[in-house]
């Protein structure tokens, strides 16, 4: 974990066990670059770009129906594929398949358990976590193959919220329950390590992606009747996906999507919400091409945000998101002050709501994880 | 006459351009002191973790080197260097130190070997002489402690020589923090310990590699529980203790453990013994 991944010509979907991960080429430097940038941003106000080939000014936001041609939602069932490839002959009562978030544990564990008969355990209510209630894990012992999509729901940081999943990792990880597939977001992964022990299950994670890979994929996803779109960088004025810089004689690595996969530390999903917010079409009618700005993290986090605000960062990182009420009791502090804070990480960008859960939002992810392990909190493995 | 011209000569001829020169590089050393010592400050005080720390280092070594660079500067201007002549020197200012400013040079070398051997450094946790707080400045002669309730403590460098120095987290972010717990002696022992664990362990300030250590100790009145366990960051331990006490008593209670009624002689030595474990 945390070294660089050493060949570009794995497959596009890899599933890995968690100790052959590694993070793409120039993650460090990547990591660097956002503290230098951080730390100008602190010093003299907001950076101006560096010097771009194509103004902003010259370019528009794409609509949202191009949007969805050009940048359609992730398939992951080739993932599902891949992880069905490892799962192949695995024996092991419990097997974990981890992703960091926005990065696709939900979806790729439960195709996987839909396409092999699994049942998808229903996750404990929030009452049964906030009363220490493990009755849930007794209805989970009607199943002998079973699968958790998301087991950031199963748990609440307090003591009465981690007896449940602590009974029920137990009583799985000992065979009591079978055999079954758990997907768990990788901060929650690093906090039950911690709290239940869960050495020992195998853990598998989608392999990190350099740019030459991410190039194939969007231009892959973007391709309509065999012709991939032109996407050319603002900042050096040379096509950015595969295909179009094969076609202009271009063979140097593709550096634009290598600064992407090193600032994403390799993560499809998050690298996706990066592509899909920075295509931009020209102001001009006349020019189809499209271009890519350079403007990696458009909601960062000053040096010197404060501790209720780290907490509450933290705390929704560990739990995969929460809603407020959910957020107030695993936090040492009143409802109101966590709401604040909420509130003011809103505005900033660097929280959204989705499906009735505060999240760190996709942009604003690598600058928060930078901060909190620059900070000394427990972080994710990946 | 002859002393005279003796004396004389231990003293170099201050012209006006010596007079100059002494005044452009004190008035240069005491800028360059304050920019140094704000400026290091400054930017420490915005920063976390170990690299905080590292800069708080800075700042009382980088006053030496300044000071021993503008006595380098100085000295020869005010005298002819020559052995015979900083004998002379430095014997009238032994003497001078010796009658009249003991304690006050005394401190001031105190300063110097403390920029060296480190003993507490700004952003350690230290106890002088009952006095326990945040180092917030390592001057010439004194140490400045902010303690907890906000009070600004000016300790002499001078106890070094004769007083131990407890320094809690030792320029790193690792401070043990203890949570006391004084409970009725009927209760179930093994489950009160994995729960007071388990309130560690779910706390948000929680520093995750370093370890968790519930400890009980049996006194006549009952038995006296410690959880040990550190926080995140130093600056975070009252704020850490106040959640493990608030949650660990919640805890308890809801399961029917009873807290110790101790007897007023028990109680102080209970106090004590929570106020050495800092």
């Amino acid at each position: 974990m945390g070294e660089h991944s050493s060949s570009a010509d794995t497959p596009l979907w890899a599933v890995v066990e968690l100790d052959q991960f590694r993070t793409p080429e120039q993650t460090q430097a990547s990591q660097w670059r956002r503290s230098l940038r951080s730390a100008s941003t602190w010093l003299v106000g907001k950076n101006s770009a560096e010097q771009q080939v194509k103004e902003e000014h010259e370019l528009r936001a794409l609509p949202e129906v191009k949007l969805a041609h050009l940048v359609p939602p992730i398939d992951w069932a080739p993932a599902a594929r891949a992880l069905a490839q490892q799962l192949k002959g695995q024996q092991a009562p419990v097997t974990f398949f981890i992703t960091p978030p926005h990065s696709g544990h939900v979806s790729v564990v439960s195709q996987w358990a839909e396409q092999h008969h699994f049942a998808c355990l229903p996750p404990p209510t929030l009452s049964e976590l906030a009363e220490g209630d493990t009755q849930w894990v007794e209805r989970c012992a009607n199943q002998r193959e079973w699968a958790v999509p998301a087991l950031e729901r199963y748990f609440l940081r307090h003591t009465q919220g981690i007896q449940g999943v602590r009974e029920f990792l137990e009583r799985a990880l000992s065979g009591r329950l079978g055999q079954g597939v758990i997907g768990c977001d990788s901060w929650a992964y690093a906090y039950l390590q911690e709290v239940v022990g869960i050495e020992g299950a195998p853990v598998f994670t989608l392999q990190a992606m350099e740019g030459e890979q991410l190039s194939q994929y969007f231009a892959k996803i973007a391709t309509h009747e065999g012709q991939s779109p032109l996407v050319y960088s603002t900042r050096t004025g040379k096509p950015v996906l595969t295909e179009s810089a094969t076609q202009h004689g271009d063979k140097a690595p593709n550096k634009e999507l290598q600064r992407l996969a090193a600032h994403c530390r390799g993560h499809i999903g998050l690298a996706w919400h990066y592509w899909r917010e920075r295509l931009r079409e020209p102001t001009a009618d006349d020019e189809e091409a499209l271009w890519l700005v350079d403007a990696l993290a458009e909601a960062e986090l000053s040096t010197d945000t404060g501790d209720i605000a780290t907490l509450v960062l933290h705390a929704l990182l560990v739990h995969g998101g929460l809603d407020d009420h959910s957020l107030g009791q695993v936090l040492p502090f009143s409802h109101h002050e966590a709401l604040n804070a909420r509130l003011a990480l809103q505005r900033k960008g660097i929280v959204s709501s989705s499906e009735g859960r505060w999240q760190i939002t996709p942009l604003s992810y690598a600058s928060v994880r930078q901060l909190l392990e620059s900070r000394n909190y427990l972080v994710d493995p990946l | 006459m002859d002393e005279q011209q003796k004396y004389a000569r231990l003293f170099n001829d201050i012209d006006s351009q010596a007079m100059i020169t002494l005044g452009v590089v004190l008035l240069s050393t005491i800028v360059l002191i304050i920019v140094s010592q704000r400026g290091l400050n400054w930017l420490a005080t915005r920063l976390h973790g170990q690299v905080r720390f590292r800069i708080f280092a800075l700042v009382p070594l980088t006053r030496l080197l300044i000071l021993i660079t503008a006595l380098a500067i100085i000295v020869p201007i005010i005298i002819e260097p020559s052995l015979r002549n900083m004998v002379t020197l430095l014997g009238a200012l032994g003497l001078a130190i010796g009658f009249a400013m003991k304690d006050y040079v005394s401190s001031l070398i105190a300063g110097v070997v403390s920029a060296i051997e480190l003993p507490y450094r700004p952003g350690d946790w230290v106890n002088i002489e009952g006095t326990y707080g945040e180092v917030k400045h390592v001057g010439l002669r004194t140490v400045d402690i902010q303690t907890p309730d906000d009070d600004l403590v000016a300790v002499p460098h001078l106890k070094l020589w004769d007083h131990a120095v407890y320094n809690a987290n030792n320029g790193g972010t690792s401070l043990q923090c203890v949570a006391s717990f004084y409970l009725h002696p009927e209760h179930e022992a093994g489950w009160v310990r994995k729960a007071l664990r388990d309130v560690a362990l779910t706390s948000a300030y929680l520093k995750f590699d370093k370890p968790i250590i519930v400890v009980a100790e049996e006194k006549p009145w009952g038995t006296h529980y410690r959880i040990r366990a550190y926080p995140v960051d130093p600056r975070q331990q009252f704020l850490f203790i106040t959640d493990l006490t608030v949650r660990g008593k919640t805890v308890l209670s809801a399961a029917g453990v009873q807290s110790a009624m101790l007897p007023p002689d028990a109680a102080l030595d209970a106090r004590n013994a929570a106020e050495s474990s800092y």
